[in-house]
């Protein structure tokens, strides 16, 4: 397995405070990696940074190989790092077939004269592009609500259309930001299973902000701890469960 | 079946009512058919309006701008370059999308809401202002006079005449429009108005989103404005006002924020209305004000929403609350 990911020495400065101090670690394919760490230890500061979000101050985020540090988050984006978001990224206004249709925008042909025109192919694009994000909601079950407005539905599936919507351009990199906090346990349980399918079938590096540490443990292959901007800790999860800095800084235990 | 025949039966009605409407000119009087053209420029501002506003989601007034852009390119390159009347209709329809591409900056800045709606307006504004005072160009307070010319062979002073060309434009803008909505284009439009930061995560360039749908709505416009120029013969800086502004906004509103049937049949409602209460001097306004007010306490999604509750068939895509 190779690195996808390697972030290194990535460091945020907001005038005089370093939410992101030197942080440095790989993701390979179809790894689950998750980011642990207490409130304010720069979990989010850290996705926004490699996401595009937040410009950073020092390091660089190299996909492939290529550096994507400072770049636009639509670009970051189409380069094949995607992100979901903690308070839900949904259009609820738009139905569900419709969001992850939007997972497909920037590879869907047709410009801006071919669509206004309704020239053949552009129509076609469409079409195909309405078709693929049917198979796509199959896959995970949830092609009954291809027509419901994202805004009616629970938590649970509304975080799922959001991660169909995301992989929906099959992106090697996907970052998911507490994919199951507030989820009943049914609903957590299918979400790990999804996590668990996406890396082992398709091979997608996922990188995860999760607070459960229950749930951190029984998916993730390696654990990054974070705490006041900083990696403490980096490993395995029985690495990190015997690791004195973790328990200390994070889990509390003296 | 019945699914699939849904969209045949759609575009055959959209298709329908233009052809239907090329025998209008028979059945009218002068000042009916002044009235119908006046419907017609007023669909497309509305149209163009309801674009940014209801799709986009930006609360931007510089439509009434993109108008008087519209109609000024028009006279101007008529009446002083000696251009055929029917050629500046998509090059003021470009002049539109130019102030478009001006009003999306100060969106693209960063401006939203309250301040992009304020200085929206103070751009309106700013451009009466040219007009007025850019004497030797706009003609300023006295405006500027259309030359008369004819169309093959047919008099272009002629209401009738007049409306078959402006027919014509406002069926292919609106086609074209509808187009765009239907198309990824027209999602990403929705998705930015619903959640900006989530659309960019999905490898959507935002900042062009916007531009785009901004120079759209001033190219239609633009074109209305180009067709306003012929149908009152005569620009004047006073036909671009705050006035011309409230009531598109209304039109907006009462045919369905972001709904182009909307657009038209709000256009055409309050086109006609004044016409109406003319019976009524010294009442008018308060008639006027009275039934917007009462459409919308009834219909908050506006006029489109009750046609879309009677049938599949007027349902739009991107139509929603």
């Amino acid at each position: 397995m190779s690195d996808l990911l390697q972030v290194s020495s990535l460091g945020v400065r907001f005038s005089g405070l370093t939410a992101l101090d030197d942080v440095s670690f790989t993701l390979r394919e179809g790894e689950v990696r998750a980011v642990i760490g207490p409130n304010g230890a720069g979990k989010t500061t850290l996705f926004n940074a490699i996401s595009g979000y937040v410009t950073p101050t020092s390091g660089a985020v190299l996909l492939q190989g290529r550096d994507l540090a400072g770049q636009s988050p639509h670009a970051i984006a189409e380069h094949g790092v995607r992100r979901t978001f903690q308070n839900g990224g949904l259009f609820p206004a738009l139905t569900v077939l419709e969001n992850v249709m939007t997972g497909l925008h920037a590879q869907t042909p047709g410009s801006f004269l071919d669509i206004v025109l309704g020239r053949r192919h552009a129509i076609e694009a469409e079409q195909a592009a309405r078709a693929q994000a049917h198979d796509l909601l199959k896959l995970m079950s949830m092609d009954h609500m291809a027509d419901h407005r994202a805004g009616d539905l629970s938590g649970g599936q509304q975080r799922i259309v959001e991660i169909v919507r995301t992989v929906a351009s099959d992106p090697p990199v996907l970052l998911l930001d507490e994919p199951a906090v507030g989820l009943s346990p049914v609903a957590r349980d299918q979400m790990l299973e999804i996590i668990r399918r996406l890396a082992g079938e398709k091979g997608v590096g996922i990188l995860l902000i999760e607070h459960a540490v229950e749930l951190v443990m029984s998916v993730a292959d390696r654990i990054l701890v974070m705490a006041a901007g900083k990696r403490i800790a980096d490993g395995t999860v029985p690495e990190i469960r015997e690791d004195r800095a973790v328990l200390e800084a994070y889990l509390g235990y003296a | 079946m019945q699914v699939s025949s849904l969209p045949r039966l759609r575009r055959r009605l959209f298709w329908a009512v233009p052809v239907l409407l090329l025998a209008l000119p028979l059945l009218t009087n002068e000042y009916t058919q002044f009235v119908a053209n006046g419907m017609l420029i007023a669909a497309l501002v509305t149209l163009g309006f309801s674009l940014v506003i209801g799709n986009l989601g930006q609360l931007a007034f510089a439509n009434t701008a993109f108008f008087g852009l519209g109609a000024y390119a028009s006279a101007i390159l008529s009446a002083t370059l000696g251009l055929p009347w029917i050629v500046t209709i998509p090059l003021s329809g470009l002049v539109g999308a130019l102030g478009g591409f001006v009003a999306s900056s100060a969106a693209l800045r960063g401006i939203r809401a309250y301040y992009l709606a304020i200085i929206t307006l103070a751009f309106g504004e700013l451009m009466r202002w040219v007009y007025v005072h850019a004497r030797p160009v706009t003609g300023g307070t006295n405006g500027l006079a259309l030359p008369k010319e004819t169309l093959f062979g047919f008099s272009l002073s002629d209401d009738k005449v007049k409306f078959y060309v402006f027919l014509l434009v406002a069926v292919l803008l609106i086609k074209a429009t509808s187009n765009l909505l239907r198309s990824r284009l027209g999602r990403a439009i929705m998705a930015v108005r619903e959640n900006e930061v989530a659309t960019a995560s999905l490898g959507i360039p935002t900042a062009r989103i916007i531009l785009m749908t901004f120079a759209w709505s001033g190219f239609v416009t633009g074109c209305a404005g180009a067709l306003f120029a012929r149908h009152v013969g005569h620009v004047f800086p006073e036909s671009f006002g705050m006035i011309q502004l409230i009531s598109s906004f209304a039109m907006v509103l009462v045919g369905g924020l972001g709904s182009i049937l909307g657009a038209v049949l709000g256009a055409v409602l309050l086109t006609a209305l004044p016409e109406y209460l003319r019976a009524f001097p010294g009442l008018e306004e308060l008639f006027f004000g009275l039934i917007v007010g009462a459409v919308l306490l009834v219909l908050p999604m506006g006029l489109a929403s009750l046609l879309r509750r009677a049938s599949p068939l007027f349902s739009e895509r991107y139509y929603r609350e």
